[in-house]
């Protein structure tokens, strides 16, 4: 069974020099897959690939069956990819609720639209009785929530997570990985980009660790917890 | 006698209040999508001034033509046609220079704005001179005491408010709106959300450039002339009131053409020499309202976190 992205030797340039060298994985379908490696091991890059804000400029990317490649950004959403930024980049003139409904901006139906949002609200009570407040007086935590709930209204096939521990509390950090495997097992396949190895591991299916723009090491996230290059990627 | 006048300066600065908030949300929507100033936005009201009086004298070259229907024609050709020419702007001059300096957008609009000023005078028939524009709109008047209320005036200012309350509508309530304010706020994340991003650059163009015209047909009812000129003095001022209301804001931008045009109103009646200062007068209120207020009048009420 062909994998749901499929990634193959994709290469990115950044001001005229490649950031990812021939990079390739595959997220399959239904699992957690994570994408390991330290700050500037090419991650978000790889993001910004998949999502067409910085297009590889070899190499192929296949999501669901169609060449995404070189699409434009909202032609890669509608083949049903979400993304949850790093830093949650909500919209800080929004108010949770205008929030939420840009994240399901390419789904015009009001009866869809409202469904999800109270689905949302469900999972993230708080964020009902905040609908009205403006997303940039809201603390952390709460910007989290707005920022998940956001990647969650197009009800997407893959949803990219990027670094979602970045700047929250411990408590919140467990939070965070427990909704994760929540919104996995609605059957939302995801690709997750972390630093927090153990956590990620933990309830990952497979993973890849990337070091200076190549994969250094891949495989089950039982096989990855045990590998000295994990360790190296990050102190090496 | 003396409440008349004052009633005359009350309607008179209301009309150009008007058309100034009308030319300023263009720029602060503009600014909103992509950051930038686009300088040839008042002689797209030029441009579109001149594409109504030609639609005019068009329709009766042919024969046709009654009141209603040319006042219909006229203000669909010059906001279609501008918002058309404000869209290739924003597409083929504007968009390619992102990635370049901004001085380089301000550069180009600017001399953009020389070229489609010139193209009028150069090219419309008899174009350096001032052109009678056609009184379309029924002059009687009702009287309120000694001050006469012209119907012109109101017609006009209620399909001036009637634009601004439709764009609010439209910023405020529909997808698209929520798709501009996303834009303005952050781009790649409103890319992320699946807003198609050139698109709605482009309809913020149109938009904007389409309410310039409105302010230039306007200002040719109102006066019965226009000349190549006019989107120069309405530019600058039409930015002036979008700089102090705070750049980005669209309250902020028809509190400012309200306001400037409040401030000439005074400037003309409290000043010796009644009107050759009022301008004067205006700008150097600006110019404290800006070393008072740096960022405008309608603040930033959220500081962004990361």
């Amino acid at each position: 069974m062909a994998a749901l992205l499929e990634i193959d030797g994709i290469y990115t340039t950044y001001d005229k020099a490649d950031v990812l060298h021939g990079i390739s994985l595959a997220v399959e379908a239904g699992t957690i897959t994570c994408l390991l490696g330290s700050n500037g091991a090419g991650k978000t890059t790889l993001v910004r690939s998949i999502l067409g804000l910085t297009p590889a400029r070899a190499g192929r990317i296949i999501f669901n069956g169609i060449d995404i490649t070189r699409l434009a950004t909202h032609k890669i959403i509608a083949a049903g990819i979400a993304c949850i930024p790093e830093g949650r980049k909500v919209f800080p003139k929004f108010t949770a609720e205008e929030n939420l409904r840009v994240g399901a901006y390419q789904d015009a139906s009001e009866t869809i639209i409202r469904g999800r949002i109270a689905e949302i609200f469900r999972i993230f009570p708080r964020l009902a009785e905040r609908r009205g407040q403006l997303a940039g007086t809201m603390s952390g935590g709460e910007q989290a929530m707005v920022s998940i709930g956001r990647g969650l209204m197009c009800a997407p096939k893959l949803l990219l997570i990027d670094e979602p521990s970045l700047g929250l509390s411990p408590r919140l950090v467990q939070e965070n990985f427990n909704i994760i495997r929540q919104i996995n097992d609605r059957g939302i396949s995801i690709l997750l980009v972390e630093q927090n190895v153990r956590q990620t591991l933990a309830i990952s299916t497979r993973g890849y660790v990337l070091a200076k723009g190549r994969v250094v090491a891949a495989g089950t996230a039982a096989e990855l917890r045990g590998q000295q290059q994990v360790r190296e990627a990050y102190f090496g | 006698m003396i409440v008349e006048l004052l009633a005359q300066y009350v309607m008179n600065g209301l009309m150009l209040g008007m058309m100034y908030a009308l030319v300023a949300v263009g720029f602060t929507l503009f600014f909103g999508v992509l950051d930038v100033i686009q300088f040839s936005h008042g002689d797209v009201l030029t441009v579109g001034a001149f594409t109504a009086l030609a639609a005019f004298v068009g329709l009766h070259t042919l024969g046709l033509g009654s009141r209603w229907l040319d006042l219909v024609v006229i203000v669909l050709a010059a906001t279609l046609a501008m918002a058309l020419l404000g869209m290739v702007i924003a597409r083929y001059f504007i968009m390619p220079l992102r990635a370049a300096p901004a001085l380089n957008t301000l550069l180009i609009t600017l001399m953009l704005g020389t070229v489609l000023r010139e193209a009028v005078r150069l090219f419309y028939p008899e174009g350096a001179n001032p052109k009678p524009f056609p009184a379309l709109l029924p002059r009687d008047a009702v009287a309120l005491g000694a001050f006469n209320l012209r119907l012109d005036n109101v017609l006009m200012l209620a399909a001036g408010a009637g634009v601004i309350v439709g764009l609010q509508f439209v910023l405020s309530r529909t997808r698209l709106g929520l798709a501009i304010r996303a834009v303005a706020q952050d781009e790649e994340t409103a890319r992320t959300m699946g807003i198609n991003f050139t698109a709605i650059v482009l309809i913020t163009f149109a938009i904007g450039s389409a309410m310039a015209a409105f302010a230039g047909v306007m200002n040719g009812l109102y006066y019965n002339e226009i000349n190549f000129g006019i989107g120069l003095y309405l530019g600058v001022v039409g930015f002036s009131a979008a700089i102090i209301g705070g750049l980005g804001s669209v309250y902020g931008a028809i509190l400012g053409g309200f306001l400037f045009a409040g401030l000439q109103t005074v400037g003309a009646v409290l000043l010796p020499f009644a009107s050759a200062y009022k301008d004067v007068f205006a700008f150097a209120v600006v110019i404290a309202i800006m070393a008072w207020r740096p960022t405008g009048l309608i603040r930033e009420k959220i500081s962004e976190r990361v």
